[in-house]
């Protein structure tokens, strides 16, 4: 019932109109499938599992300037004192914070010697205590946590123990448990005693973000300035900061303590450029989808206030309403498939291009398709208000003069 | 003032050639009123075209007011267009958007004339046509005759060596049609030449000398016009049977 | 006749409110987000070193070992640096890296705070141009027999000693008290082109202490430590003595002859270097295991613009056209409808070109209107970026440039769009619609 033949004719015959809102179509499928490609990409790396409860931990700087201060001891008295204040339930001391954007990345290799050892992949470094994995929520799945009497303060003592995360075992050891195995690092053996779940790095965009491993070194000695973490319920959170400056401050004054911050902030913080590109690029992609419509609409409309007398005439001759509706819808179908292929393959050309000049992924070939359907969609909701109001012209402007 | 030799013109398609106009010939002197007639298809828009610079043709020679204008460029067309053509068209044609003194100065405004002598020149030209007290109003608020006197003063604003009218009165009651007439017989007599196109023979016979096309070719009565009516009527009758055995071949061929 | 194509142009753009809306809506859109990622983009990619740029250079060593790094570090090693400092052919020149101390002055009331410093040598002020408010840089001597001095912040001054001339103050830094030398005006250059390594859009310091200090004050290091090789590093010693690059070096370099001389002195050093068990890439030649940048390439090398912004860049220029497609055609559309009044005016004596120009202004009116209606949404949408994300304000200020660049883009896109309407209106024959309408 669909005359497309005719409609297709006619399209050839009119010149640059039915060209131009081709080639819009062509450009809208390229840019949308790409953008939306990207925006799922985003997505998808925004909603990664840390492995950590988020909302109960909150991280800040303590940084002793008295030089009177034994560190080492302190850090220990320091972290008894934030472990008293009431709805603490555990902190720690930590070399670094996980999606922070700044830490220590470092790797072992499978053997003593330096030159035939294997080494494992790159991975983000956390020093701290037994009490870490309890601030942090991260679960042992394989093997156990350290034990109070194994956690050392330096780096180059004897007895380093590690966790590592099971992505890290995986990739390193593939399905056997690398619990009880030894790995070397310069002179130092290190033994891993317990897998995590999950444990995330500091850099999100890192290939390596979820290999991580934690030592048993009470790092917070170390050093004058210092990263300790809390774990509370949410609600605690914010009066806590108040809390801990004057505890900690009441038992030395001779230090800043500063830097707060939740490891909620800090994913936000961390992931703000991707959610940034992700909502700038949705914008785009409805904007684009908007001017697109209203262009749509447009031209309909004048056609069919050019046509006004050959619709007349139809109508006159015997069409129903339905069949200047669906000569309408066909007509611009047709040019939307037809864009949407020619964009489709231009969209995949894009997506190389990107793929190449900035490492993207490739685009995969749901998104053109999907592009397409979103601008049939769009079409639809485009065309068919004027259409509609086609339909109603009298079969009487055919005799008119218009 | 105006003389055209042997101008052809002709159209052409992918299936067939149409002669518009064939070895035409014909020249207006200066102040003369000069009525065109002719059936429909003779030729009659192609000509007024023609002499309008509208379009070019395709062989001959047309001399305007002594200057050779055959394969002007599109711009120096324009130009004399605007200095020396004045034109009326029977669907008045003027620009919706622009009220009536901004319609009768567009011509001064193409010409780049100052703004002072516009508003003067519009004014006069209004004034002419009896318009000037309602200037500031659209053409749509006016009636047909109005509207066509104010394409006559938008005409008369530039000054024109001489008027090409496309029959003015084709969309006037005859009321109308009179009032018309006589404004175009008054510019007339104040010197400036006139060639309007029509097919209403009791105006076409206002006019000093008639000259009717057919077949795009002129016949022109006007010498026996005052002499013997007969042969003129004899001659029409040739031109008409000459077209009704073309449109005979024509039937008959198809 | 101008003025005349302007009247028109509005009386039309007035008389079909519906489909200039559109049009105006289509290039402001377009617009707004062109100059909103373009902007982002000139900020990123603004070079603070200016005419200074072939200058101002930093220097880099491909001193790690074979299949080690691909790259140039930007960081030098501490070996490396402290001989480029005892090195007398170059006058002017700077190690620098960031440290964090906390801060006291004599006026017990005010809080301790913990802040970012540079260590440095007295000629960074020379070779970034540090405008001075109170006193000046330390002396030379001092980098070489280190002393407790100071040059702060405009900001500092104003919180520690209230806005005075503070010159001959003292300040505590960790409890050491360090005499106040100079005190500079608001400088935080964008990007942060004299440490690109750890965010290239953070803030500048605003506390300046002598390098010569720290052998003896073991300064932490807030900034990247690189290494190529498993070195521990158990005290300060360990990290002075190590193959670990943290610390930047720059010149000052005025003619190309210098740079010239400094190349061969940099060849020199690397074989030198080469004959002491360093450098033990071979791979390369001791001439290409030198590198002097100027400052743009240093920022390029350092990603100072992100790919996503690049990326963005390049949608929305794409975006731009397809606004400039969309509104084609409906000029295309408007001006065909008004073929008639063309007709009349060419009748008239209106040459094409006058036409072409009428339409042209009509066009660029809709794309100045577009242009100026664009800038409110990129403005809008700037502001919205660093309510919503952070984002650091120096990017997301639109640049003054904007002004001026805006109505250029938003102007010629329109032009572009509506030369070829324009073109086919003027080409409208005057006898076809002459004939009643």
């Amino acid at each position: 019932m669909l005359h497309i033949k005719p409609i297709v004719s006619s399209l050839m015959r009119s010149k640059s109109g039915p060209l131009l809102l081709l080639l819009q179509i062509i450009l809208s499928v390229a840019i949308v499938a790409n953008a939306s490609f990207i925006i799922h990409e985003r997505l998808t790396m925004m909603q990664r599992e840390s492995g950590f409860t988020e909302d109960q931990i909150l991280s800040f700087n303590v940084y002793n300037f008295d030089p009177e201060i034994d560190n080492v001891k302190q850090n220990i008295i320091d972290q008894q004192i934030l472990r008293d204040i009431p709805n603490v339930i555990d902190a720690a001391s930590t070399n670094m914070m996980p999606l922070s954007d700044s830490g220590w990345m470092d790797r072992f290799v499978d053997g003593p010697d330096e030159d035939t050892a294997k080494s494992m992949p790159g991975f983000a470094f956390y020093l701290s205590n037994d009490h870490w994995l309890n601030v942090m929520g991260a679960k042992i799945v394989d093997g156990r946590n350290f034990r109070p009497e194994e956690i050392n303060t330096r780096i180059d003592e004897t007895g380093m123990l590690a966790i590592i995360s099971q992505p890290l075992a995986k990739e390193f050891w593939g399905d056997e448990s690398p619990v009880g195995k030894t790995v070397y690092q310069g002179e130092q053996t290190i033994k891993i005693i317990g897998v995590v779940e999950k444990l995330q790095g500091a850099w999100v965009d890192h290939r390596n973000f979820e290999y991580s491993v934690l030592a048993n070194i009470d790092f917070g000695g170390n050093n004058s300035n210092k990263t300790y973490v809390v774990r509370s319920l949410p609600e605690h959170i914010a009066d806590l900061q108040e809390q801990i400056v004057k505890v900690l401050h009441a038992e030395n004054p001779n230090r800043v303590i500063d830097s707060f911050s939740s490891l909620t902030e800090m994913k936000n913080l961390t992931y703000s450029n991707h959610r940034l590109m992700a909502t700038i690029l949705s914008i785009m992609v409805m904007l684009l989808l908007l001017i697109t419509a209203l262009g749509l609409t447009g031209m309909v409309m004048f056609n069919i206030q050019r046509r006004t007398k050959q619709i007349g005439t139809r109508r006159a001759l015997g069409a129903k309403k339905t069949d200047i509706v669906s000569y309408f819808m066909v007509e611009n179908y047709i040019i939307c498939i037809a864009g949407g292929l020619i964009g489709g393959m231009l969209s995949l050309q894009l997506g190389k291009q990107l793929m190449s000049l900035y490492s993207l992924p490739i685009l995969p070939i749901v998104y053109p398709v999907i592009a397409v359907v979103g601008l049939l969609v769009v079409t639809t909701l485009a065309v068919i208000v004027p259409a509609v109001r086609a339909s109603s012209i009298s079969p009487a402007m055919a005799t008119r003069n218009v | 003032m105006l003389s055209m030799k042997n101008i052809s013109k002709v159209f052409k398609t992918d299936l067939v050639e149409t002669h518009a106009l064939r070895e035409f010939n014909l020249n207006v002197a200066e102040g003369e009123f000069v009525a065109v007639t002719g059936p429909s298809g003779s030729g009659k828009t192609t000509f007024l075209n023609i002499a309008g610079l509208l379009e070019g043709f395709t062989e001959g020679e047309y001399c305007l007011d002594g200057v050779n204008v055959s394969n002007l460029s599109d711009n120096k067309s324009a130009q004399i267009r605007n200095e020396k053509i004045g034109f009326i068209f029977q669907g008045f044609n003027l620009i919706p958007d622009l009220n009536l003194a901004e319609n009768v100065e567009v011509p001064l405004r193409y010409r780049g004339v100052k703004s002072s002598e516009r508003k003067r020149r519009v004014e006069a030209a209004l004034e002419q046509v009896g318009l000037a007290a309602r200037m500031k109003h659209l053409p749509t608020q006016l009636s047909g005759g109005q509207q066509q006197r104010v394409a006559i003063a938008r005409a008369l604003a530039g000054e024109p060596r001489f008027l090409l009218a496309d029959e003015p009165t084709g969309n006037l009651d005859s009321l109308m049609a009179r009032q018309v007439m006589e404004l175009l017989e008054n510019i007339n007599q104040s010197g400036t030449t006139i060639i309007m196109v029509t097919h209403d023979a009791e105006l076409a016979r206002r006019a000093q000398r008639n000259i009717q096309i057919v077949d795009g070719q002129v016949c022109d009565f006007s010498m026996y016009q005052k002499a013997d009516h007969s042969v003129v009527a004899e001659l029409k009758k040739v031109a008409d049977q000459k077209q009704a055995a073309e449109l005979n071949q024509i039937v008959s061929g198809a | 006749m101008f003025l005349y194509y302007c009247d028109l142009a509005w009386r039309s753009i007035k008389k079909t409110p519906m489909l200039s809306l559109l049009m105006v809506l289509a290039i402001s859109i377009g617009i707004g987000i062109t100059i909103t990622t373009l902007n982002v983009y000139k900020t990123m990619s603004y070079n603070p070193a200016g005419d200074r740029n072939d200058q101002v250079n930093s220097i880099q060593l491909w001193s790690q070992g074979l299949d080690t790094w691909d790259e140039f570090n930007t960081n030098m090693t501490f070996t490396d640096v402290s001989n480029l400092r005892n090195n007398n052919e170059l006058a002017i020149k700077a190690a620098s890296y960031r440290t964090g101390l906390a801060m006291q002055s004599d006026d017990e009331t005010k809080a301790p705070v913990l802040r970012s410093v540079r260590v440095t040598d007295t000629d960074f002020f020379t070779i970034f141009d540090v405008p001075f408010l109170f006193g000046n840089r330390w002396n030379k001597s001092v980098d070489l027999q280190p002393a407790y001095q100071v040059v702060i912040g405009e900001q500092i001054n104003n919180t520690f000693f209230d806005g005075k001339n503070s010159v001959g103050k003292t300040i505590y830094l960790n409890r050491k008290p360090y005499q106040v030398v100079g005190v500079i005006k608001d400088w935080n250059p964008k990007p942060k082109y004299y440490d690109p390594t750890n965010g290239a859009f953070n803030d500048a310091e605003h506390i300046f202490i002598p390098f010569s200090l720290s052998e003896q004050e073991e300064f932490d290091v807030w900034g990247n430590t690189s290494g190529w090789r498993f070195e521990p590093m158990l005290s300060y010693q360990d990290r002075l003595r190590s193959e670990k690059t943290w610390i930047q070096f720059w010149t000052l370099l005025e003619t190309t002859e210098e740079k010239n001389q400094l190349q061969s002195w940099l060849t020199r050093y690397v074989e030198q270097q080469r004959s002491f068990g360093r450098f033990t890439d071979t791979a390369k030649t001791p001439a290409e295991s030198a590198q002097i940048s100027p400052v743009d390439k240093l920022l390029e090398d350092n990603n100072a613009v992100p790919s996503d912004n690049k990326i963005l860049v390049g949608l929305s220029v794409l975006f731009l056209i397809v606004c400039l497609v969309n509104i084609l055609g409906l000029l295309l559309t408007k001006f065909l409808k008004r073929a008639p009044e063309v007709g009349v005016r060419r009748a008239i004596g209106a040459s094409r070109g006058q036409i072409f120009a009428q339409y042209m202004v009509e066009v660029g009116m809709i794309g100045f209107i577009g242009g100026i209606v664009g800038l409110l949404w990129a403005w809008g949408t700037l502001t919205l970026l660093h309510a919503e994300f952070n984002v650091d304000p120096s990017v997301t200020g639109l640049d003054s440039s904007m002004w001026f660049v805006t109505p250029l883009i938003a102007i010629s896109t329109a032009a572009l769009a509506g030369v070829y309407p324009a073109w086919v209106v003027c080409r409208t024959k005057p006898s076809v619609y002459l004939k009643a309408q």
